[in-house]
């Protein structure tokens, strides 16, 4: 009997010592405070949200970031089990039409009033814009911007082919990689096999060889246009893509080929703007590779966008309510964009930054102009491969075809063709 | 009196005092399991009538989810794929334990070491299987390399990049997985048999191979079907290895039901086409473990009319 009586008020003090913070935390002054979850765990991507966090605690603010490493789906599965447990993040990385997708099964904050405070709509692509306020209100709040179809050229691989034209179009693409091979490149093309970098290839193709063809097909379903020669032609330069690529390379990432590429045993990656961050993060020079817009047919760039963002999710404490504005302000910030842009290699979101101070490299400033290009030929659309297009089960039933395209040689373009056809019917 | 009936009766109160950490034990983790399984099948069979996407959601839609899922060509693939990788895996890993057990029942020196060494490769996680196989699979880096490298130019092994053969890299791979496990009860077997009946067989002038194939392995038959219903079970969930090998790939060449699911309720965000999925999976065990039950009902009654 004294055993379990001494065992109970032991028990009974350990809880009342764990609930104690937690009490006095709650009688204390609303201290801004932030629950984030991404996918942003390392290298790059978790450098720069790291230093975000920085910033929020330098203005006072608790930041608890929970990271879920992998594929934006992961964090999403994160996502929705806290959203069906009543108990959401006060703010989460969601991009493109998932913003319109999510935002219907849990109340966000109308973030309408701190937008407008600070003038920012101004100075947003409209086109990003419409993303970021599904019902008419800002809801989520873009933060970088990448180009999907950016051209990464391996300076020793260029000496190899005796080059040093940097490619336009589709035609001087395919001839610099037979150079390359000729000059002893053993691999002219170094990306990877995941299914995002086969659904890279194919929207870079289309996009350079059709910017409108690509906006009908891929952004609006249009069903003539899905079965339009463009499209062949597409999975015509992708075969050639994957032809020029290591045929190892299975359903490696790109970053696995990265050293390959700075020595010159590969030549050309078409890849997001991202992979600059990844290959200085991996201690590679800025002066190993050269940055371009991807191939475009018509000469005039062809911008494939991808928009990291942030959704904000209604909570009901004032901390946290604090913690969403702080972090809207900040967001939303040239100087913070400048900051996280420059450690991820991505460009900002805003329009009106200067690009041509010391942190910024060669390859964003052309990222840069190749945006304010392309919006004003209308030649910017929104990627597939990275969910920018098209919401997930249409997105995975595409990329199904494209996956399976680059990798089964005996597929023909005609029949691709078909079955991208029947993949948008089959999952409409 | 009274003296008398309190004795009759504290030996069954105490009795039932002392047995009751064994129910507690058996039955409470039973119920508590049978319960969820329960539940969640039931659960799940709803949300594949449902409409639901993101979360679940409640509405009826028919067997929609279940047409669409079977005329996808993901679902399709994974099914051709576990019919081939199904019956492959299931009767090359019968025949390898089969050897290794026969070997093994030679009175050999050192069996336990060897025993244990086969049966480790049971111990280690699906996960770590997939990616050792996937390194000593990938022609880049692992034995198409070593042979390169030792001189041998010609040699050639890249199934695990090649879509007709990549099903075979996971074969190759749950079998390393799991022959050890049908080594070991196959070994049991051998040695319950019945040491007259060999010896009579040889007085009969029975050489080795015949006394294996005429007398021994027919009394092996039971232990067979247990194998080949456990190793299937295995192959129809088989999730894991898949995952950590190929991942499905190369593009969708070696997609199986249980990838599937995953990919449709996590990747694609279609909880309802994910569940029907999931269905269709349990319909398949199912056409697995029915007759096998039936077998061992008709086995026991068999057994107690005897």
């Amino acid at each position: 009997m004294p055993i379990t009586t001494t065992r109970r008020r032991l028990l009974a003090g350990s809880a009342a010592a764990l609930a104690l913070p937690a009490f006095a935390r709650a009688q204390g002054a609303p201290k801004p405070r932030l629950t984030a979850i991404s996918q942003w765990s390392a290298g790059s991507d978790g450098a720069a949200i790291t230093a975000l966090g920085k910033k929020f605690e330098e203005k006072g603010g608790t930041w608890q970031h929970s990271p879920v490493p992998g594929f934006t789906t992961e964090m999403m599965n994160k996502l929705r089990a806290q959203i069906i447990a009543g108990d959401p993040p006060a703010c989460s990385q969601l991009k493109g039409p998932e913003i319109a997708a999510w935002s219907k099964i849990a109340p966000t904050v109308d973030l309408d009033a701190v937008v407008a405070a600070a003038g920012y709509e101004k100075v947003v692509a409209p086109d990003l814009a419409k993303l970021h306020k599904p019902g008419g209100k800002w809801i989520a709040l873009p933060l970088q911007i990448y180009s999907t179809n950016m051209l990464f050229l391996s300076k020793r691989a260029m000496d190899k082919a005796k080059a040093d034209k940097i490619p336009v179009t589709w035609a001087e693409f395919n001839d610099l990689a037979e150079k390359m091979k000729a000059g002893g490149v053993t691999y002219p093309i170094a990306n990877g096999g995941t299914r995002a970098d086969d659904g890279q290839k194919f929207e870079a193709s289309l996009a350079g060889i059709s910017p409108t063809a690509y906006r009908a097909a891929i952004m609006n379903l249009d069903k003539k246009a899905l079965e339009g020669p463009e499209i062949k032609a597409a999975f015509v330069q992708m075969r050639k893509i994957t032809e020029w690529m290591d045929p190892n390379v299975g359903a490696q990432p790109y970053a696995t080929n990265l050293k390959r590429f700075v020595d010159g045993d590969m030549g050309m990656m078409i890849m997001g703007g991202w992979a600059q961050g990844v290959l200085r993060n991996a201690g590679f020079k800025l002066d190993d590779f050269v940055i371009a817009p991807g191939p475009s047919d018509n000469t005039k760039p062809v911008f494939l966008l991808n928009a990291d963002a942030f959704i904000f999710w209604q909570r009901k404490e004032a901390d946290l309510q604090a913690g969403q504005a702080l972090m809207a302000q900040l967001v939303m910030d040239p100087a913070i964009q400048t900051m996280y842009s420059q450690i991820t290699g991505s460009i900002p979101v805003r329009t009106d930054v200067d690009l041509s101070g010391e942190g910024w490299s060669d390859g964003q400033r052309r990222t840069a102009a190749a945006l304010k290009d392309a919006v004003a030929s209308n030649q910017a659309v929104l990627s597939l491969a990275h969910n920018m297009a098209q919401e997930n089960g249409l997105t995975a039933a595409m990329i199904d075809v494209f996956t399976e395209y680059a990798k089964n040689k005996t597929i023909k373009p005609e029949q691709a063709v078909t079955r991208l056809a029947e993949a948008v019917e089959g999952s409409r | 009196m009274s003296n008398a009936v309190s004795t009759a009766t504290r030996p069954a109160t105490s009795d039932m005092v002392r047995r009751l950490p064994e129910y507690l034990m058996i039955w409470v983790p039973l119920l508590l399991s049978a319960a969820h399984l329960i539940s969640f099948s039931i659960w799940t069979i709803w949300i594949s009538f449902t409409p639901s996407t993101l979360i679940p959601v409640s509405g009826w839609v028919g067997l929609r989810n279940y047409t669409s899922v079977l005329a996808s060509r993901n679902w399709q693939i994974a099914f051709d794929n576990l019919l081939l990788f199904g019956s492959a895996f299931v009767l090359l890993s019968l025949i390898t334990g089969l050897l290794l057990a026969i070997l093994l029942d030679q009175r050999i020196r050192g069996e336990n070491v060897l025993r244990s060494i086969f049966l480790y490769p049971l111990a280690v996680s699906f996960v770590v299987t997939g990616t050792v196989w996937s390194w000593l699979l990938n022609p880049g880096i692992g034995i198409e390399k070593l042979a390169h490298d030792l001189g041998w130019a010609s040699f050639h092994f890249d199934w695990l990049v090649n879509r007709d053969m990549a099903i075979w890299t996971i074969v190759i791979a749950a079998i390393w997985q799991s022959s050890g496990f049908a080594m070991a009860l196959f070994l049991a077997g051998l040695r319950s048999v019945d040491a007259d009946i060999i010896k009579a067989a040889q007085i009969d002038g029975a050489g080795p191979i015949r006394t294996y194939w005429r007398v021994i392995l027919p009394t092996l038959w039971p232990i067979t079907i247990t194998v080949v219903v456990i190793q299937l079970q295995f192959a129809i969930s088989a999730f894991d290895l898949v995952r950590a090998l190929t991942n499905g790939g190369p593009g969708i060449a070696t997609q199986l039901p249980a990838l599937v699911v995953y990919d449709l309720m996590f990747q694609r965000s279609q909880l309802g086409r994910g569940a029907a999925a999931a269905v269709l999976m349990l319909l398949i065990l199912l056409a697995v473990l029915l007759p096998y039950a039936a077998w061992r009902y008709v086995q026991r009654r068999q057994a107690t009319h005897a």
